[in-house]
């Protein structure tokens, strides 16, 4: 599995004069779950836009699926987006947004389709907006699952539903991957579930890529030193990325693998996704690129305080 | 989970195990010297377990003489026939502080130690992990591949992941010296003046330095699990 | 990280063949047909009214206006009917413009109001086919529904222009018949559809595309359509009843005379007491032309002969259908163009 299922070249996109997106530089491989994190504002909206074709670059380029231009008939084909607040058609019920589906696309699955809308318990002859939100986000996600794409989109699919839909709908996302093998690109701000679901890392800030990467490489290169503030300031062995400090104690997040050597009286503890994403998000300068792969060494900024 | 493992058995139980071995005997799958040997173990079993593990490579049709609970792994939104599934069932512990896949690789360690899992018994299916856990496929896929390289499991093309060996198991009363001896020491530092999480850290540094004396990567697999385990 | 292995998937097809058009002939059926059904109710209801009062205003008319201008004639069929006959065109002539923007204006607006055309537009069927496939039907429907609608009042109208009561050039019926209510009413779909497009809000772009629909629809009925011929000008008094007189004018050996000097002549014209007419005896009959006339002041009148009828009406249809085309092309250019 070789192929990028999103790739973007200096891509950027301009409204008015404000650049929502800068410079984006993104190589995805296929067969992940790559969550695009990052405030409110960061891009990750634009972003998603541009790859499914719902908006042109203002710079740059983006393709999907392996090379095909994003918002051709092809990537149309391949990709199956859900939209924030999940759009569907309100008046209409949920066995007349599985025939509309099937008619606006060549590849529809409905037998698939009513059996996951039967497991989920969705009546198939309800309005849609009739349904709750978590029924409906369900609905929407069902109806992008069954034309079978190769790269489902989701920009913040769960930020309104209950903790226990929630989970339902995620469930049914690594199922489809885990099954189908489909990508998954999906935007959020909730942290706390992305180190459950995710195993490739977006994070934008401010219309950049601050950080991109496979969940486990940078876990893996990254480590929190704790010891004496007195000698937080004279770290040079390895970069760093943020540090938290008191009086007495200090807490270095910086790069470096479990075989670096710690100094002595520091302590090395390994780091959660959480805590490696709030770190960046503290330190706008600093970032972590992948490396060789994209042919371009990985220089991350050094922040010292 | 469920506990029937540990449960005893009675001799009805041990005689329909008996019957059942000799089924097998008569078709062919034990020879004579297969067959004393195990009907010796069936008769001189105690718990479940015991009498699951006769079985371990023989084909079961039909309902098995040892009755079982209903199997824990209602969890999965319903997709197919349940088939006979895996005994155990994972779960997640969001705020531990460990990644998921050792998660589940210690979830796997566990049942192995204490019974609910045997030679030959099936880990649940990477999708039915998925979708009762809501976690990425490459995770579960992650786990079972460290518990292969540990030697623990055989993956079956088409078939799912298998247990393929156990844990060394410590006989029980080396177990009961073991866990005597540390009530000793837990009454010592108490008397010192340790508290809980005093002693947890203590335990936790000394177990990573006795690993890293031992030496080499074992020692730092070790202290991994040693130090995501017991950081407080 | 071996990424997961991906059992049967179907072949791609290299050549993508585009999503048929009968499908988002169902899909725009699906979506739109409570409006379609609205059209035809309403366009319905004012049959049915049609129909009905059609009925009685054709035999009062036969019944009592042969000869035409009769007494009989004008109390049974011109005083019972005749109010009536003027509110209902006068209130026909808002039709067009309301099925214009309320079945073209939500079409685009509301997608893009409440956010569907994220869904829309990332199906297969790609943004423009998705479009023109529903414009197009929905364009040709409220057209054709509209052409039939005047063939009814056509009829309806018939017992007017037989009694002599009214011209098909009146501005009041002009854009009734023909092919001019279809054409109008295509236009008020395309501008409701742009309007929906550029506003993006249903409700403020069933306002604008009214409004606009208002605007051309005055300009054209008070000053474009009778210029779509040169006129005919004569100082003949005897002009045929079918005739349009778009405007008339006085000469004096050969100089135009201004409206301010007419006046002046006319403050002393005492007109002749009249013969007894109507209920009211105090009338007067008024005959500014024939004083001017007798003190030597030609009267000359520019207007359309009734023959024009139908070439007027193609002319009308026919720029109101480039207009249409034109609008619609324009949308879905839009379409194309637009960022989300």
């Amino acid at each position: 599995m070789n192929v990028n299922i999103i790739e973007t070249s200096g891509l950027g996109k301009r409204y008015g004069s404000t650049w929502a997106l800068r410079e984006c530089m993104l190589a995805v491989p296929a067969g992940h779950v790559a969550a695009l994190v990052g405030p409110n504002g960061a891009g990750k909206t634009t972003l998603l836009n541009l790859a499914v074709g719902l908006a042109e670059p203002t710079a740059g380029a983006v393709t999907v699926l392996g090379g095909l231009a994003a918002g051709s008939p092809a990537a149309l084909d391949g990709i199956a987006f859900v939209a924030q607040d999940t759009p569907l058609y309100k008046n209409l019920p949920a066995a007349d947004m599985l025939h509309l589906t099937r008619n606006l696309n060549r590849r529809f699955d409905q037998p698939y389709a009513k059996a996951r809308l039967g497991e989920l318990g969705i009546p198939l002859n309800r309005r849609a907006g009739k349904l709750s939100g978590g029924q409906q986000a369900q609905l929407a996600l069902t109806l992008a699952l069954a034309r079978r794409p190769r790269l489902l989109v989701l920009d913040e699919p769960v930020a309104m539903l209950d903790p226990l839909a929630r989970h339902d709908f995620m469930a049914l996302v690594l199922t489809a991957a885990a099954d189908d093998g489909v990508s998954v690109l999906l935007s959020s701000h909730v942290l706390a579930e992305l180190e459950r679901v995710a195993d490739y890392l977006i994070l934008l800030s401010r219309g950049r890529v601050q950080v991109a990467g496979e969940v486990d490489d940078l876990i893996a290169s990254h480590r929190v030193l704790t010891g004496p503030a007195a000698e937080a300031d004279r770290y040079t062995e390895r970069p760093l990325v943020h540090a938290r400090r008191a009086d007495a104690q200090a807490h270095l997040l910086v790069r470096a693998t479990a075989d670096d050597p710690v100094p002595p009286r520091w302590e090395a503890h390994p780091v959660g996704l959480e805590e490696l994403v709030m770190a960046y998000l503290r330190e706008p300068g600093a970032g972590a690129l992948p490396g060789p792969a994209r042919g371009r060494a990985t220089h991350p900024t050094e922040v010292t305080k | 989970m469920y506990s029937d493992q540990h449960l005893r058995v009675s001799d009805a139980e041990r005689e329909a195990v008996c019957g059942r071995l000799a089924e097998h005997f008569a078709a062919g799958r034990l020879d004579q010297a297969e067959f004393d040997d195990r009907v010796g173990r069936a008769m001189s079993a105690k718990t479940r377990a015991d009498l699951r593990g006769l079985f371990a490579d023989l084909s079961e049709t039909g309902a098995p003489a040892v009755p079982e609970l209903p199997r824990g792994g209602g969890g999965t939104p319903g997709d197919g026939p349940r088939g006979p599934g895996s005994p155990i069932e994972f779960r997640l512990d969001a705020a531990s502080g460990v990644p998921t896949y050792l998660q589940l690789v210690h979830q796997v360690e566990h049942a192995l130690r204490l019974g609910y899992l045997t030679l030959g018994d099936q880990l649940p299916k990477v999708r039915d992990v998925v979708a009762s856990l809501a976690i990425n496929p490459n995770t579960v896929l992650k786990a079972y591949k460290e518990l292969e390289t540990k030697g623990l499991t055989a993956g079956r093309p088409g078939q799912g992941t298998f247990i393929q060996a156990t844990l060394s198991q410590v006989a029980l009363p080396e177990l009961a010296g073991l866990h005597k001896s540390l009530l000793g020491w837990l009454t010592t530092a108490d008397a010192a003046g340790l508290d809980e999480d005093g002693i947890v850290a203590l335990f936790t540094s000394a177990l990573r330095d006795f690993y890293e004396r031992r030496g080499g990567t074992r020692g730092r697999r070790g202290a991994a699990s040693g130090e995501a385990e017991g950081v407080a | 990280m071996t990424a997961l292995t991906m059992p049967g998937r179907p072949a791609h097809d290299a050549r993508l063949r585009p999503v048929p058009w009968r499908r988002m002939a169902w899909v725009t059926w699906r979506q739109h047909r409570a409006a379609l059904g609205g059209v035809a109710a309403f366009l319905g209801a004012f049959a049915v009214y049609l129909w009905l009062t059609g009925l009685q205003m054709h035999h009062a008319e036969a019944a009592y206006c042969h000869p035409a201008g009769s007494l009989g004639c004008a109390i049974n069929f011109t005083g019972r009917y005749g109010e009536t006959a003027i509110i209902v065109s006068i209130a026909l002539q808002a039709v067009p413009a309301l099925i214009g923007a309320f079945a073209g204006a939500p079409v685009l607006a509301r997608e893009l109001e409440t956010g569907t055309f994220r869904y829309a537009w990332t199906q297969s069927i790609g943004r423009l086919r998705w479009t023109v496939g529903k414009l197009v039907p929905l364009a040709v429907a409220v057209t054709a529904v509209a052409g039939a609608f005047t063939v009814l009042f056509a009829w309806y109208n018939q017992p007017w222009v037989a009694a002599g009561y009214v011209t098909p050039f009146s501005a009041r019926v002009f854009d009734l018949l023909g092919v001019a209510f279809a054409a109008w009413t295509l236009a008020a779909f395309a501008i409701g559809v742009l309007a929906g497009m550029l506003i993006r809000r249903a409700v403020p772009a069933i306002a604008a595309s009214l409004a606009a629909y208002a605007g051309l629809a005055f300009a054209t009925g008070l000053w474009l359509r009778e210029h779509y011929i040169t006129p005919l000008v004569t100082s003949s008094t005897n002009l045929p009843g079918s005739a349009w007189i778009t405007n008339n004018w006085y000469t004096k050996d050969g100089k135009l005379v201004s409206q301010s000097a007419i006046r002046n002549i006319l403050q002393g014209y005492h007109p002749a007491p009249a013969t007894r007419v109507g209920p009211n005896t105090s009338q007067t009959i008024l005959n500014p032309v024939g004083y001017l006339t007798k003190h030597g002041y030609t009267h000359w009148i520019s207007y359309q002969p009734g023959s024009r009828f139908w070439p007027f009406q193609w002319i009308e249809g026919g720029w109101l259908l480039a207009l249409s085309v034109l609008l619609i092309a324009a949308t879905v250019w839009l379409v194309r163009r637009r960022a989300a």
